[in-house]
């Protein structure tokens, strides 16, 4: 496979969805949403099984394509025998996958968080998007409620474009797209001068200025079928998306992949991503737009 | 117990009130006329401060400032002085926070130590080199340079973030690499002028270097990673569950106290308690924006015009100029910290124009350094020459800061 066709290939349509599956009791469910979205957006499957192939395991995956009434039926399988994120993405790349499949718990533990778990670890390094998945159904999730994050960032438009991808093929007719206001060092600057009124003004000047960043970006990418709501909240990057999130019982949350590669450090010193990986509100869609 | 007496406690009252209402009308006037507050506060002092009034009716200085006459008094004004320091270095640590350098990534990482080493490395190197121009003792010659040093790398948070609101780019890719390195400079600048002070003073020097920068790493890595996550779990039961907003305040001047009284006993100055303090307390994701907000206005406007109008208090401006030092210290301060910003923003990736205004933008001294030549003056570490010239440099480079970074910003795309 020339990996060179992945280098600045949109970030949809998802003509290759792969899912990561092990022997769990949420397998047949995960490899239910799996299939429920192959077909929705009309992509080949690849499952990406880890562990080493037995008969047994063998037998049981047939048994749950048996079970998933067709669903399953154009699946290729590949068998993870290491659990090495290198490996999952050397996969994906090799596969050309343009949207992988994770299931994975909203909280990990602490220990866990910060040495860094598979599935996190894969958030902070993969080349393709991601879509986590916090708590599969064998029936298929509904993606009802979608919020997308609107950072001030070139990566955000595809994004965005990729989150009206996604809604007009689960058949939503509405998606909110949220920006964060956050402003470092604003207290101190004006606590200094100004009234609270003169304070206040320069607040709105600051918020209208990020409105209208956001309206550029969202007047670029319209779709037909489906309506994009603006919204501003304040607070930190990151956490004030997923407290959001949370608190609206959202189905999906869209957020861009990371800038740079994230390591220990930026677990320590949380910000952006790693607040919802953190404490994941929802499933979740990092969208790799795969700029070059 | 040493009391107050009646008289000496009206003698303290009366020095507050005139300091507090004086500032605010030098303060108010200061604004009209587009001067930075922090000026018009010092100016205020060397009004009311020996330069002007201890000069024209040294009766009355006396009477109102008893420095020298009065020792109760003058421990009383100078207790409350250095809480004011505390406070404002508590104040500044909240403003910093650490995700935002590196949501920045490299530039913001380029950046913030480019406009820190060649600094760090030119104020060290001149007077190393030439100490005889600064006119301080060779013994302390180390501890000098380490000063110097640090006093060129640091830059003042407050003053950049107004600065970049006034010229509507504080939102913008260049605004967010300034904030992002001035944090850098500040968090690393405290920590080396803690280690700085805490090497100063008799009986002190080189030989418990080691022990210093256990202490001041230990409490530092402590503090921002369990003492963090420690805030992190009981900000809401106190937001929640406490009077508001009584308790958060109380909750977070307590432990602001209670960290400087930690690092005092540690033998590292209190100042640094304080300001990691404030940088765990800020960081949290769970203090209400209205919350640091009130903490602001009650150091800035309270303890902020004590301290500031106490510069003016201290040092008589006019005997203390020393033209050389001045030069020496401009020279320098432009220098380094300019052509270091702009080669750390070059090495990130940004043009050259853009760069040259960060550098300048970085530049603003402001309030941070003199905060910083108070401590040093107060610890011995440096003359009142030297004082009056880092001054001048703050405010020279606060002033200076704007107009240059906007003259460099023209036809510069990235401020969009």
């Amino acid at each position: 496979m020339d990996t060179c066709i992945l280098k600045g290939r949109p970030p949809h349509p998802f003509e290759t969805i792969a899912v990561l599956v092990a022997t769990s009791a949420s397998m047949e469910a995960v490899l239910a949403e799996a299939g429920c979205l192959a077909s929705v957006f009309n992509a080949r499957l690849l499952l990406i099984h880890m562990g080493k192939k037995t008969l047994k395991l063998a037998a049981h995956l047939d048994e749950i394509h048996v079970r998933s009434g067709g669903r399953l039926q154009n699946t290729t399988t590949v068998w993870l025998e290491d659990r090495h994120v290198d490996s999952l993405l050397h996969i994906c790349k090799e596969n050309a996958v343009d949207l992988l499949i994770l299931e994975t718990i909203r909280r990990e533990g602490i220990l866990r968080y910060f040495l860094g778990s598979l599935v996190r670890d894969v958030c902070r390094t993969a080349k393709c998007s991601l879509l986590l998945l916090t708590e599969p159904k064998v029936v298929g999730t509904a993606f009802n409620k979608i919020i997308i994050r609107g950072v001030v960032n070139p990566k955000t438009p595809l994004t965005l474009s990729t989150a009206l991808y996604f809604a007009q093929q689960v058949g939503v007719g509405e998606i909110t797209m949220v920006t964060e206001l956050d402003q470092p060092g604003l207290s101190m600057a004006t606590a200094f001068t100004g009234s609270a009124a003169s304070t206040d003004i320069l607040k709105k000047q600051i918020t209208n200025g990020e409105v209208r960043k956001i309206q550029d970006m969202v007047r670029h990418c319209r779709s037909e079928e489906v309506k994009v709501i603006e919204e501003i909240i304040s607070g930190r990057q990151g956490y004030a998306i997923r407290q959001l999130t949370k608190n609206q019982n959202a189905d999906l949350l869209v957020i861009n992949s990371p800038d740079s590669r994230y390591g220990f450090i930026d677990r320590i010193f949380t910000h952006d991503m790693e607040y919802i990986l953190e404490d994941l509100p929802s499933n979740v869609l990092i969208v790799h737009s795969r700029i070059s | 117990m040493a009391k107050l007496t009646p008289n000496d406690f009206a003698i303290f009252l009366l020095a507050i009130s005139t300091i507090l209402i004086f500032a605010r009308f030098g303060a108010e006037f200061g604004k009209k006329i587009g001067l930075p507050i922090v000026t018009a506060e010092i100016a205020v002092g060397v009004i009311l401060g020996p330069t002007l009034l201890g000069n024209l009716v040294p009766d009355l200085y006396n009477y109102l400032f008893p420095f020298t006459s009065n020792a109760r008094v003058s421990i009383a004004l100078d207790g409350l002085f250095s809480l004011a320091v505390i406070l404002l270095l508590f104040v500044a640590g909240l403003e910093l926070q650490l995700g935002q350098v590196l949501r920045q990534g490299k530039i913001a990482l380029s950046t913030g130590f480019g406009s820190m080493v060649l600094p760090f490395a030119s104020g060290f190197a001149v007077s190393w080199l030439a100490p005889q121009w600064f006119g301080i003792d060779t013994s302390n010659r180390f501890q000098f340079s380490m000063f110097l040093g640090t006093a060129m790398s640091i830059s003042a948070l407050p003053v950049i973030a107004r600065i970049l609101l006034d010229l509507k780019i504080f939102r913008t890719k260049i605004g967010m690499v300034v904030i992002a390195s001035a944090i850098l400079n500040d968090l690393i600048g405290w920590l080396l002028f803690s280690f700085i002070l805490s090497m100063s003073g008799p009986g002190k020097g080189l030989a418990g270097i080691g022990h210093t920068i256990i202490y001041i790493s230990a409490f530092s890595v402590f503090m921002l990673v369990i003492g963090r996550m420690f805030l992190n779990r009981i900000l809401p039961w106190v937001q929640s569950n406490l009077s508001w907003p009584g308790g958060v305040l109380s909750f977070s001047l307590g432990f602001c106290l209670l960290c400087a009284a930690l690092t005092e006993s540690m033998h590292v100055h209190a100042i640094l308690g304080a300001f990691i303090a404030g940088v765990a307390i800020g960081d949290s994701v769970h203090l209400e924006e209205k919350a640091r907000e009130i903490m602001h206005q009650f150091v800035t406007n309270f303890f902020a015009p004590l301290f500031f109008v106490s510069i003016g208090l201290k040092v008589d401006f006019v005997k203390n100029f020393d033209l050389l030092i001045v030069a020496i210290v401009l020279i320098v301060a432009f220098f380094g910290k300019v052509i270091g910003a702009y080669l750390g923003a070059r090495l990130g990736g940004m043009k050259a124009r853009s760069a040259l205004s960060v550098g300048f933008g970085l530049n603003a001294r402001g309030a941070v350094e003199i905060l910083l030549g108070s401590l040093a003056f107060d610890a011995g570490l440096i003359t009142q020459p030297i004082f009056v010239a880092l001054v001048i440099m703050a405010l020279v480079t606060s002033i200076s800061s704007g107009p240059l970074m906007l003259y460099f910003l023209r036809g510069e795309e990235e401020r969009d």
